[in-house]
């Protein structure tokens, strides 16, 4: 069935793509067939072979339109003509690069992934993704270049998401089996004979938090849950650098931060047992090790003060103003985090999270042709990025579950005597349909449920697999079957025995006596 | 069983032909799995107790000494499964009430504070030992009673207690078969709830018990081989029985022995059993395991790994800041946990020594701060090693 073409096919999302050129009066010889070939082979040389599942299937489509003061053309064989109005890009002012990508979101749709070359007068040429499907590249750019940076923007950018590969490895999906995320945010006050901070976390979580956690419901269901602790050493040390004029701490002592022995993390109440559970940890330094700062290998300072394990999740150190400790006062101090504070802290937990993705938490993608920079969106991820998220997620989750089930059916297909229930078997029929569904809808082009339903295989998969009824605990070997039998069987054995042998031999006399009687019967008569 | 036959021969026809069906997908599924190299993210411990009555003290005293030499070593409770078939420490035959000790000096309380056990008393058994490491749990089990392991841990696994010839046995009533242990270890490996895995066996005939393992990746280490028995090491005459085995003895000395130059390998650790000192052979295989045993350094196992990244920049919706990527994979060598600290940092914590509690050779700084913390807040600490 099609679960069965999983693994030999990888799977391809199809994927549009347009181009658009501007403002290119001065070269006649630029026709969108010639440029749209251009692009493809392009974007061909860039793309890895064999393609990788998640990736776009080998045959773009591509349909360039080149805007001119002549008018429009745009390549032949289109089968939505672009919605792309001519004219519209003269009086555009591209230093506001918010302004810019809003206006073209509105001209373009936001359908298809698109980049516009703007020819300007600008020496220097610059590229900006935005923050929806389109990106745009402006200044004095030749044909070859804009036909490579293009390329490479399809490729490198709206394909593989700013990643060389363009595979996530597992180490980056932090979603549970379940298709559930909790995201735990801890606060944690290291000495609370110095300081006490609390936070406001409850508008936090409605104004930024909630956005993102929408934007990422196809990929995963996410809840939050939070909460402050207090006397939460960390288990690593500082040293007092004068030239910084505070405490520091380098990327060796990353590994021993984290206390696991006083930082009592994990007792989140909404994890399910297979959910994963994404800490994020805020760490107020004590008095005697205010501020703390981290200094990376190559002796900068950490602007950001913070770091991540994969699939754990994330440390930021929070250095209180100015390190005002009240020495008069016997009570602690009391105070709350401010909300510019407060906002500052989770933009790096957003860089965090979106590392913990396997996304990069800075905006500029660096490539062959040139940097571009990327612009932020305030969901925490532009729809390309969420592109890529639900193909590379649907991808694991596909293959999670087959081979998921592949165990499954090795398993019962060892054990003849195991009973299965019916629940069983009905979770890997839906299991499969699910897989079935996010396969067909992969191959319409629908990222988001196609991420849906794949994540629906996966737990359905994992439910049935662990499914505790499936005990393989067998105690019978042969000498337990034997030593548990054999006091019942034997005594009883031995009698039946005896008795059989003694009914034989008396069949047996008795036998002989009949015989003797006839033949003396005939020698009479 | 019988009388279930006819509802699980329908379950059986729907998944026999769900397997032919997933057939073509094996070789190719496996091909890629096969060939895909994880990482090592973390560590996971189990272990397991499976003895009761008070005359195996020395089987718990093994147990939590095991217990504490990979917390000292950086492996988190949360990442421990602790299981426990007795209570020594408050049974109402042992003179120190809530202390168990591993030698007759008693430097050492091994049930101090900070012990979380996961699974007591007759909560180990035979099945919950196999639902810990398949898995397969019912959905109301908490989560610090589960094995959350991944494909990038490393997991050991030491079990202590009476067995013999393909077996281990559970409470004095049930027994561990080896085939059992072989085929949960091979449902493991297949649903990739390990990257790698370490037995340690310390009872008799110990090598037996892994005997019929098969799965790549696992290493094994026994105290005896079949037909040898495993001996406890020394009587406390105060307690009144043995307190520890001698395999479990020299390798807790083993790693008292280690210090931050030489972090050793594995193949130190199993090298370093002496057959007259443990009166019986020390018998691992590594068939099943792909690495050389002198490249793996025993914090591999009984340390605690995080690979930590930098975050380079916030992600903010109006500056653009722009900034490399620093990427990180560090191995903390925990074996010693004050390598390298720069000492002179003037609000450290002085040396505490007036506890009176034993420290060996290669306690760190790490574990003074925690006494001086305990210290402060004692009263705060919700109690999580009972008291008697």
């Amino acid at each position: 069935m099609l679960s069965a073409q999983i693994e030999s096919n990888p799977l391809l999302f199809p994927c549009h793509f347009q181009a658009i050129f501007v403002g290119f009066d001065s070269k006649p010889s630029m026709t969108p067939d010639a440029l749209g070939s251009s692009i493809l082979s392009q974007m061909t040389k860039l793309t890895s072979k064999p393609p990788q599942c998640g990736t776009c299937s080998t045959n773009y489509s591509i349909a360039v339109t080149v805007d001119s003061s002549l008018g429009c053309i745009q390549t032949r064989n289109l089968e939505d003509t672009s919605s792309w109005r001519c004219g519209s890009m003269g009086t555009t002012d591209f230093s506001d690069d918010e302004g810019v990508d809003k206006a073209l979101a509105d001209s373009l749709g936001g359908k298809v992934y698109s980049v516009v070359v703007v020819h300007g007068d600008r020496e220097e040429v610059r590229a900006v993704v935005g923050k929806y499907r389109h990106a745009w590249v402006v200044g004095r750019v030749s044909e070859a270049e804009a036909v490579a940076r293009a390329a490479e923007i399809f490729v490198k950018v709206f394909v593989n998401g700013g990643k060389e590969e363009g595979l996530i490895h597992g180490e980056f999906m932090p979603v549970g089996a379940d298709g559930k995320i909790v995201l735990s945010f801890n606060l944690l006050n290291s000495d609370p004979q110095d300081w006490v901070y609390d936070w406001d976390f409850q508008s936090i979580d409605e104004t930024l938090l909630s956005p993102v956690i929408e934007a990422l419901e196809s990929v995963a269901n996410i809840s939050v849950e939070s909460q402050v602790l207090y006397h939460t050493p960390k288990s690593s040390f500082s040293h007092w650098d004068d030239e910084q004029e505070s405490y520091i701490f380098s990327t060796k002592d990353l590994p021993f931060f984290v206390n696991s022995n006083e930082w009592h993390l994990d007792t989140s109440i909404a994890a399910g047992g297979r959910s994963k559970i994404l800490q994020i940890v805020v760490y107020i330094p004590s008095a005697r090790e205010c501020p703390l700062l981290l200094q990376l290998p190559n002796g900068e300072i950490s602007k950001t003060n913070g770091f991540i394990s994969p699939m754990w999740g994330g440390v930021i150190v929070w250095n209180p103003k100015d390190c005002l400790k009240d020495s008069e006062s016997q009570h602690p101090l009391r105070r709350t985090i401010s909300q510019q504070d407060l906002q500052k802290v989770f933009e790096v937990v957003m860089g965090q999270f979106r590392q913990l993705f396997g996304l990069k938490s800075n905006n500029v993608y660096v490539g062959a042709s040139g940097t571009s920079s990327l612009l932020a969106s305030e969901r925490g991820f532009t729809e390309w990025e969420l592109d890529v998220l639900s193909r590379q997620h649907t991808c694991f989750n596909l293959h999670s579950c087959a081979t998921t089930l592949g165990s499954l059916s090795r398993l019962v297909q060892s054990l003849p005597r195991m009973i299965i229930m019916d629940e069983i078997g009905k979770q890997v029929m839906y299991s499969l349909e699910a897989a079935t569904l996010a396969r067909s809808n992969a191959s319409l082009g629908l990222y988001d449920s196609s991420a849906v339903s794949s994540r629906q295989a996966r737990y359905l998969a994992e439910d049935a697999f662990f499914h505790p009824s499936i005990m393989s605990v067998s105690y019978y070997s042969f000498e337990h079957c034997f030593a548990v039998y054999s006091p019942f069987f034997l005594p009883v054995s031995m009698h039946v025995l005896l008795a059989a042998l003694r009914e034989w031999r008396r069949y047996k006399q008795e036998n002989k006596k009949y015989l003797a009687w006839k033949t003396k019967v005939k020698k009479d008569s | 069983m019988r009388f279930k036959m006819y509802g699980s021969f329908r379950c059986r026809m729907v998944l026999l032909l769900l397997f032919l069906l997933l057939d073509c997908n094996f070789s190719n599924c496996l091909a890629d799995t096969s060939s895909e190299a994880t990482t090592h993210t973390n560590n996971w411990a189990v272990l397991v107790c499976t003895s009761r009555f008070w005359f195996n003290y020395r089987h718990m005293a093994n147990t939590l000494s095991l217990y504490r030499t990979v917390k000292r070593l950086g492996i988190p409770d949360e990442r421990i499964i602790l299981m426990l078939a007795d209570d020594m420490a408050c049974n109402a035959r042992n003179k120190y009430p809530a202390q168990v000790f591993n030698n007759e000096n008693h430097k050492l309380n091994l049930y101090g504070d900070n012990v979380e056990v996961d699974y007591r008393g007759y909560e180990v058994t035979v099945e919950n030992f196999f639902r810990v490491l398949t898995g397969r749990h019912e959905n109301a089990v908490p989560r610090s009673k589960r094995l959350l392991s991944d494909e990038g841990s490393h997991i050991l696994l030491y079990m202590t207690g009476h067995g013999g010839d393909e077996f281990l046995k559970f409470q004095d009533s049930e027994e561990l078969q080896s085939h059992d242990l072989a085929d949960a270890v091979k449902q493991m490996k297949e649903k990739r709830r390990f990257k790698e895995l370490l037995i340690m066996v310390d009872t008799c005939q110990a090598a037996t018990l892994f005997s019929q393992l098969q799965s790549p990746g696992v290493l094994a280490i026994g105290s005896s081989m079949k037909g040898e028995n495993s001996y406890s090491h020394h009587l406390d005459s105060d307690v009144g029985v043995s307190v520890v085995d001698r395999f479990t003895f020299y390798t807790l000395g083993f790693f008292e022995r280690l210090n931050m130059y030489n972090n050793d390998s594995l193949i130190s650790l199993f090298s370093s059993y002496n057959p007259s000192m443990l009166m019986s052979t020390a018998y691992y295989r590594t068939d099943l395991y792909q690495r050389h045993l002198e490249e793996v350094p025993v914090t591999n196992f009984f340390g605690s790994v995080m690979e930590m990244i930098h975050t380079d920049s916030a992600y903010s919706l109006l500056s653009r800041k722009e900034s490399f990527r620093v990427e990180i994979k560090m191995s903390a060598d925990k074996s010693v946990p004050d390598k390298k600290r720069l000492m002179d940092n003037p609000s450290d914590l002085d040396q505490i020594s007036e506890l009176n509690i034993e420290r060996e050779g290669t306690c760190g700084a790490g574990s003074t701060w925690r006494f001086k913390t305990y210290m402060e807040y004692y009263t705060k600490r919700d109690g999580k090693s009972r008291r008697c």
